[in-house]
């Protein structure tokens, strides 16, 4: 079992998305869950606050999920936390991309709290292995 | 279990307004799109909202406003990837569905569990997309077609509701980041939207922190606010008879200090509640650009829309009750005020006609001018029509000034065929738009120029829960009237006020303002002295735009901080008076309604 009280950033540019996701992980017991508008605002309260994980969205305003992917990995602070990529269409060539720049998974929209919960176990047993 | 039940029930409430927000930002873009020719970033923007839109429904299982949303994406995915051009038909079906997203939210709202048949529409949406694409001819491009294949098959199995026919289209130049190896074109446009992306990042918008409040706790907040600035003035009037008689006590200083801190508070307290209800008047314009284009189409006229002063912020009940006027006259100026294309070019005038919002504060009101460039208001054809239908007399007609004149388009019955055609005529007029603006203690007026335009300028004031007011002494009763139509008061000795033609009148700076008794106003019969007049009274000088007219008083009591209390079953309309007010000693006051007062006495005497 993950543990439940590590620090997560939600990262959507619509404020209703957030709030679902935010509700999905604290059903599934997470409790310590951020937000953050776009890649650009995710980025500055990630660096120096611990965060554990990071589920963003792909599609935003400013600074989008890829790059702000290629931030973190390219982050000598940030450049080990998981990172969950949500995306609508799972267009191979975009998940292509984002697995080369990095990415722990990635979970299509519309998803469950189990998907969720499964993804993200996947992510932290293949990290902490 | 019910915490959750309620948790969902506020995620739907916030999806339903996010939602609301994204397409009214969206529509304007649309109409932008169509007038500036293909922008990258706006198509992105385009995109990006409906997705989200899309994403969302998705989670909370709004199967239609998935598929209307999805059918109206792709459309957008293909315009955004430069694989189809936009035509009007596609604008055509892509606002439909626009209008089909509102009503199933409409529906979500009023939890009135109708569905909409909306099988139509997004075959009409796959319809415009085929054709689009086979128009185009770019379909047939080769591109990757096995990769593309494959993310086809993708997609199709994430997204049942896709239709073959759409999951079937090669997906080329799909995601500028994901493109590696395709032809020069996609290369070069990957490195422009890659450029796009790169301008964007350098400017990072601010982002302030929001906070959703059900609008009925701002609204109480805002009546306890109230209730502490009537408190306030009552605790000022009994501290100034504290200071009166006890002022050797030292306790008495201390009350004024402390109520004089109270009172600085109370009405920093007054501010912040009444910023609170303010929001930027740019929510009731985004629909205007689409309302413009839709007119004009149906006028046949090619119409430019200029807005200024978006930004300006007015309070929320101006947002909810200034768009049906807006509209109008919006309507009227695209209908009546601008010539025909043929017309314009024969007077050698820019075929294009201009319509111009413009909005500002200017002390304590909101001013909003929305100006054509047409034809102008022909003030001889309107007093003849308002002569045939029986509102003038053709003697007044004769009397009356052109300013005077063009006010008879706010008259009620004006607007007949003969003076509106079928679209702005519905049978609603102009008079309408002042009933609906005086409701908002607001007024309305219209100047005009032959063949260089009209002019409609609204005046409202900033907020309309608190004002400031001039108390007034009539027969013994106090009065409040609100302070910013007030031009100036003066005391007036009986030599100086005239009488013509019936009307009393004094001359203001070389100017004639007709005269009334409040008292006589308000329909208590006389002015209340018994025919002795005093050698003085007091008079109160109001301008409701071009119009000043003098209210005479008994006496002038001083300037107080009102709060509007709404009177039920008090008509309005007819009594001159807008609400009643607390005041400091505890008496019930009312509140006279100056624009109201303004309209009927001008249209008694006719000036």
């Amino acid at each position: 079992m993950s543990d439940l009280n590590m620090k997560i950033l939600v990262v959507d540019d619509f404020s209703t998305m957030r709030r679902i996701i935010k509700n999905l992980l604290r059903q599934i017991g997470y409790a310590n869950i951020e937000e953050a508008e776009d890649g650009a605002q995710a980025y500055s309260k990630l660096k120096g606050n611990g965060f554990g994980f990071v589920v963003s969205d792909w599609n935003m305003p400013n600074v989008d999920g890829l790059e702000l992917l290629k931030k973190i990995r390219s982050d000598d602070e940030l450049k080990d936390i998981p990172v969950l990529m949500v995306t609508a269409e799972a267009e191979k060539e975009k998940v292509v991309t984002a697995i080369q720049a990095g990415v722990n998974n990635y979970i299509v929209k519309p998803f469950t709290g189990e998907v969720l919960k499964e993804k993200m176990d996947k992510i932290l047993e293949k990290i902490n292995s | 279990m019910t915490d959750e039940i309620d948790e969902m029930e506020e995620i739907i409430i916030e999806f339903i307004a996010e939602a609301e927000e994204s397409l009214d930002k969206i529509e304007p873009l649309f109409v932008e799109l169509e007038q500036k020719g293909e922008d990258k970033d706006l198509l992105n923007d385009i995109f990006r909202s409906m997705h989200t839109i899309k994403g969302a429904a998705g989670f909370l299982g709004f199967q239609l406003i998935v598929s209307v949303a999805h059918s109206s994406e792709n459309i957008m995915k293909k315009l955004r990837d430069r694989e189809i051009s936009l035509s009007k038909e596609l604008m055509d079906v892509i606002l439909k569905s626009i209008d089909m997203l509102r009503l199933l939210l409409e529906h979500l709202k009023a939890k009135d569990g109708m569905e909409e048949d909306i099988a139509p529409l997004v075959k009409e949406l796959e319809d415009a997309l085929n054709t689009a694409i086979s128009g185009t001819g770019i379909a047939e491009e080769p591109g990757e077609p096995v990769e593309s294949g494959t993310a086809a098959t993708v997609a199709e199995n994430i997204e049942p509701r896709e239709e073959p026919e759409t999951a079937g289209i090669p997906e080329s130049a799909q995601n500028p980041d994901a493109q590696t190896g395709s032809s020069p074109a996609g290369q070069q446009e990957t490195a422009e939207v890659a450029q796009a992306a790169k301008d964007n990042a350098q400017k990072p918008k601010e982002t302030p922190q929001n906070l959703r409040v059900d609008i009925e706790r701002i609204d109480k907040v805002m009546d306890l606010a109230g209730e502490v600035v009537l408190v306030r003035n009552r605790l000022l009037n009994i501290s100034k008879y504290f200071n009166r008689n006890y002022s050797v006590d030292s306790q008495t200083e201390t009350l004024m200090e402390t109520v004089s801190f109270l009172d600085r508070v109370t009405s920093d307290l007054q501010i912040a509640v009444m910023k609170m209800r303010m929001q930027p008047i740019k929510k009731v314009l985004s629909k205007f650009p689409r309302l413009v284009r839709d007119i004009s189409a149906s006028v046949n006229k090619e119409v430019e829309l200029i807005i200024h002063g978006e930004g300006t912020e007015v309070d929320k009940s101006v947002i909810e009750h200034i768009g049906d006027p807006m509209t109008h006259i919006l309507r009227n100026s695209i209908d009546h005020g601008l010539e025909s294309t043929e017309e314009r070019i024969a007077k050698g005038k820019p075929p294009k006609g201009t319509v111009i919002i413009n909005i500002f504060q200017k002390g304590n009101q909101i001013v909003i001018e929305v100006s054509d460039d047409g034809q102008g208001i022909d003030i001889e054809k309107l007093k003849k029509k308002a002569i045939e239908k029986g509102l003038l007399t053709e003697e007044d007609a004769r009397k009356m000034s052109d300013d005077a004149a063009t006010d008879i388009i706010f008259m009620p019955g004006s607007s007949t065929k003969e003076f509106a055609t079928e679209l702005s005529g519905r049978g609603v007029g102009m008079d309408v738009v002042k009933t609906n603006i005086s409701l908002l203690n607001g007024y309305v007026e219209v100047s005009t120029e032959k063949d260089a335009g009209t002019t409609f300028k609204i005046c409202i004031p900033l907020t309309l829960a608190i004002i400031q007011a001039l108390m007034v002494e009539v027969s013994g009763a106090k009065y409040a009237i609100p302070l910013s139509p007030i031009e100036e008061t003066r005391k007036v000795s009986k030599e100086e006020i005239e009488n013509i033609t019936g009307q009393n009148v004094i001359v203001i700076r070389d100017k004639v303002c007709p005269l009334f008794e409040l008292n006589i106003l308000l329909g208590n019969g006389s002015n209340g002295n018994n025919g002795n007049e005093p050698d003085h009274k007091y008079i109160v000088v109001i301008a409701m735009g071009d119009r000043r007219f003098c209210i005479a008083v008994d006496s002038l009591l001083g300037q107080e901080e009102v709060v509007i209390k709404t009177l039920e079953g008090i008509d309005t309309t007819s009594s001159y008076v807008l609400g009643a007010t607390i005041t400091g000693d505890g008496k019930v006051v009312f509140i006279l309604d100056v624009a109201g007062m303004s309209r009927k006495l001008f249209e008694l005497i006719k000036l």
